[in-house]
């Protein structure tokens, strides 16, 4: 038997194979934790990363969420004009103001024909829209002048291009000025043929435009308001007419062409007679007392414009033609009225019959001045001399002539403020002898806007 | 008679002229490739039926939002929608159908059924079986929102029609089992075809509720090296119902040929492009044919839960079981 190393060969040999064996289960120990830690590695590792995934994936959803709300959640325009509208354009709300603060003064010898003043010419707020995508709407009243008039209210219905239906109350389409915006004008104040078409009426239009809106027509039924006016009710059981024709035949970047003709056509027994008023808005035509419409009225109204860079050109002459009637007299009366006008755009922007959009708004901060107009207009109104005979005006009181120049400049500091400074001189002949020179007093008048709208 | 021929070729001259016919299906998110396939099928058929030309167009996206999208103007002369209730809301708030639209197609309209299963990945590494799986920690399950999908809405069903199976149809059981279920759906997205991308593409979760149809779909397209189909041992028979859009066929004047779109999938060839696409044809014959594509499920129906405007009143509207037992985002 052997003994051992030292003597005691069993002791050192149990000895050393209970520490191989301790040996071998301490690595085997070790072995098997090794692994129950990677198991536990390997699931921890395994929901990190669910939930790196999950996370990345909500956010996935959510934009998508997101640019699916962007597709479809209403827009709000708040960059003039303001508006809200559906993602598609279907519906949509539309907020808009027309302010006008106007200082009048009036030059040269007395008795002045108006007092000077400061004034809101026009304080018009504006409510519009479109609703299903075709139908659209405008709702326009006045407070200027300590006034409130409804100037605007209709309901247009859009489905067809080439015939568009409007039903309410709005300007109805003959004189080329007056169917141009408030704001758009050349001058603070329309000139003279602007006071023998309607201003407002209530009726029904179609209109349209073919040739990629190279022809446009509208016509339309309306109440018949006397020349220049504009009324919520009937004048008479009668209607007027209406239709007017314009094309555009020229119409590049660089220079637009417009030429077209306006008419009405109605009978007007018992409708109010027209009052006409001078660029200082002062009334200097009057019917004598007694006097009523009577018979039948028609307009006619060739107009034409011309823009070529930043200069423009704009004509229109007006006929209305009306019967009168005082005691056993009825005549028929014409009154016609003639204006050219001309405008240039100092700064270079393109002139055009709509809104002008100045290259580089006011901003002084930045050396920006908005952009600067020169404009002048001669403009010519005239009745029949018959309108003394048959006494439908006295010749002490009422000229039958007045013709007008004017010069203006205007300054558009951006796209929705303007300020615009005229003299206009309007000379009367043919009538008021009584006053003082044989003839109502020439009307020197200077007036000076500010403007905003939207 | 020369006469007769003449006014024949002119009105299939004008008819030509005219162009085809358009269509618009709307349907859910996976039914995708089966009208495709269908579409296909049906202009074809119809050619040959009348000689006028038909092209449709599809329009998929969650059941409940594609039926508001149809309430909200989108065009649809025809809708396959999920489930009945989608297509009830077009009657009783869009007024764009009659309220018995339903009795106007044999099966209540709906031409064919599936149900829920469940897609787990290759392995089924969470040994999922049955329902009960799908309650237990550390289980990741995906499923769309019921409130916007059709297919969830039938699976939030199925595991509760489950529970009350199992717990002698006691409600609050069933509600602390779904809430169970819930607690573990990590993500909500809007439509089925979103979860399966969240599940297949993202990788996310362990099993997928799924549209049977769907899961052999991605079964097949995806390979079955990856993933595999578990039947359940009881789940929902899910009943997809189609209309005609009354109104919007009449304004189209497509109301004929919706009609015939709508009925043709009852047809020999509708039922087995249906079970194609791993749809259960209505068709016994047809169902007989593909009997083997589809796993046996012992299957109950929206019935038991008293039909659908009560489990939409009581589980899907705002606040209703859903809104109380699901949190967002934990």
């Amino acid at each position: 038997m052997d003994k051992g190393l030292y003597g005691a060969p069993d002791l050192f040999r149990r000895t050393t194979g209970l520490a191989f064996l301790l040996a071998m289960a301490a690595s085997i120990a070790a072995a098997q934790s090794d692994d129950q830690r990677i198991k536990e590695l390997e699931q921890r590792v395994e929901e990190l990363d669910q939930r790196l995934r999950v996370s990345d994936r909500r956010k996935e959803l959510g934009d998508e969420n997101a640019a699916t709300k962007a597709r479809t959640a209403p827009v709000v325009n708040a960059d003039g004009p303001f508006a809200i509208r559906s993602n598609d354009g279907s519906f949509s709300l539309r907020f808009g103001a027309d302010l006008q603060v106007d200082n009048r003064t009036f030059i040269g010898g007395r008795p002045l024909p108006s007092t000077d003043q400061i004034l809101l010419r026009r304080v018009r707020p504006s409510l519009s829209g479109t609703i299903y995508k075709s139908i659209d709407f405008y709702i326009r009243p006045d407070f200027g002048q300590g006034n409130t008039v409804l100037y605007e209210a209709y309901v247009q219905f859009n489905y067809f291009r080439w015939a568009n239906l409007r039903v309410g109350k709005f300007k109805p389409p003959v004189g080329l000025e007056r169917l141009q915006s408030d704001d758009d004008t050349n001058f603070v104040e329309r000139g003279l043929p602007t006071l023998l078409v309607p201003s407002r009426d209530i009726g029904y239009q179609v209109s349209g435009d073919f040739f990629k809106r190279k022809l446009t027509y509208a016509v339309g039924a309306f109440n018949g308001v006397p020349d220049n006016g504009l009324s919520d009710a009937s004048p008479s059981r009668h209607r007027d007419y209406t239709g007017r024709i314009f094309l555009t035949p020229l119409s590049s970047d660089k220079h637009t062409l417009g030429i077209g003709i306006g008419a009405t056509s109605g009978n007007v027994d018992g409708i109010a007679l027209p009052a006409f008023k001078s660029f200082g808005q002062n009334t200097f035509f009057t019917f004598a007392s007694g006097v009523t419409s009577f018979g039948h009225r028609t307009r006619l109204a060739p107009q034409a414009y011309y823009y070529y860079g930043p200069a423009g050109i704009v004509a229109e002459y007006t006929v209305s033609e009306e019967g009168f009637q005082k005691g056993s007299v009825r005549r028929d009366i014409a009154f016609r009225s003639w204006q050219v006008q001309a405008s240039y755009l100092l700064t270079g922007e393109r002139k055009a019959f709509g809104t002008l959009s100045p290259r580089k708004p006011f901003d002084p901060k930045n050396h920006t001045w908005g952009a600067f107009e020169l404009a002048i207009r001669m403009s010519d109104f005239s009745a029949d001399p018959g309108i003394y005979n048959y006494g439908f005006a006295t010749t002490a009181t009422t000229p039958s002539h007045a013709h007008e120049w004017v010069g203006g400049v205007s300054w558009y500091l951006n796209r929705m403020t303007r300020v615009t400074l005229d003299y206009a001189n309007t000379n009367f002949g043919g009538g008021a002898v009584a006053s003082a020179g044989g003839n109502r007093p020439t009307e020197r008048a200077l007036i000076h806007r500010f403007q905003v709208n939207f | 008679m020369k006469t007769l021929l003449l006014y024949t070729a002119l009105t299939a001259t004008l008819l030509e002229a005219a162009g085809p016919v358009k269509l618009l299906n709307v349907s859910y998110d996976p039914t995708r490739e089966f009208y495709q396939n269908y579409n296909a099928a049906f202009t074809k058929y119809w050619k040959t039926k009348t000689g006028t030309a038909v092209q449709i167009a599809q329009s998929h996206g969650g059941s409940g939002s594609q039926a508001r999208a149809v309430i909200d103007g989108l065009q649809a002369d025809v809708v396959t929608l999920a489930l009945a209730y989608d297509i009830d809301v077009l009657s009783s708030k869009g007024r764009l159908i009659p309220t018995d639209w339903q009795t106007r197609l044999a099966n209540n309209s709906t031409p064919y059924t599936s149900t829920i299963v469940f897609l787990v990945r290759k392995g089924n590494p969470k040994k999922i079986k049955d329902w009960d799986d799908l309650t237990k920690p550390g289980v990741g399950v995906i499923t769309p929102n019921p409130k916007t999908s059709g297919g969830a809405r039938w699976s939030y069903l199925a595991a509760w029609g489950y529970a009350l199976k199992k717990n002698s149809n006691d409600p609050a059981k069933a509600r602390e089992f779904v809430t169970k279920l819930y607690k573990n759906v990590p993500v909500l997205d809007s439509g089925a075809r979103g979860s399966t991308t969240t599940f297949v593409q993202r990788g996310i979760g362990d099993v997928l509720l799924s549209w049977e149809n769907e899961a052999y779909l991605a079964l097949n397209e995806l390979g079955k090296d990856k993933f595999e189909v578990i039947a359940p041992s009881i789940s929902i028979l899910a009943e997809p119902p189609v209309t005609v859009v009354d109104k919007v066929a009449a304004k189209h004047g497509t109301a004929d040929v919706a009609k015939a779109y709508l009925e043709y999938l009852y047809s020999d060839e509708g039922q087995e492009i249906a079970a194609q696409s791993f749809y259960r044809p209505r068709s016994e014959k047809i169902a007989a044919k593909y009997a083997k594509q589809f796993p046996k499920i012992e299957l109950f129906t929206i019935d038991l839960f008293g039909g659908w405007q009560k489990v939409q009143q009581m589980h899907f509207n705002d606040g209703g079981i859903f809104d109380q037992i699901y949190t967002p985002g934990k």
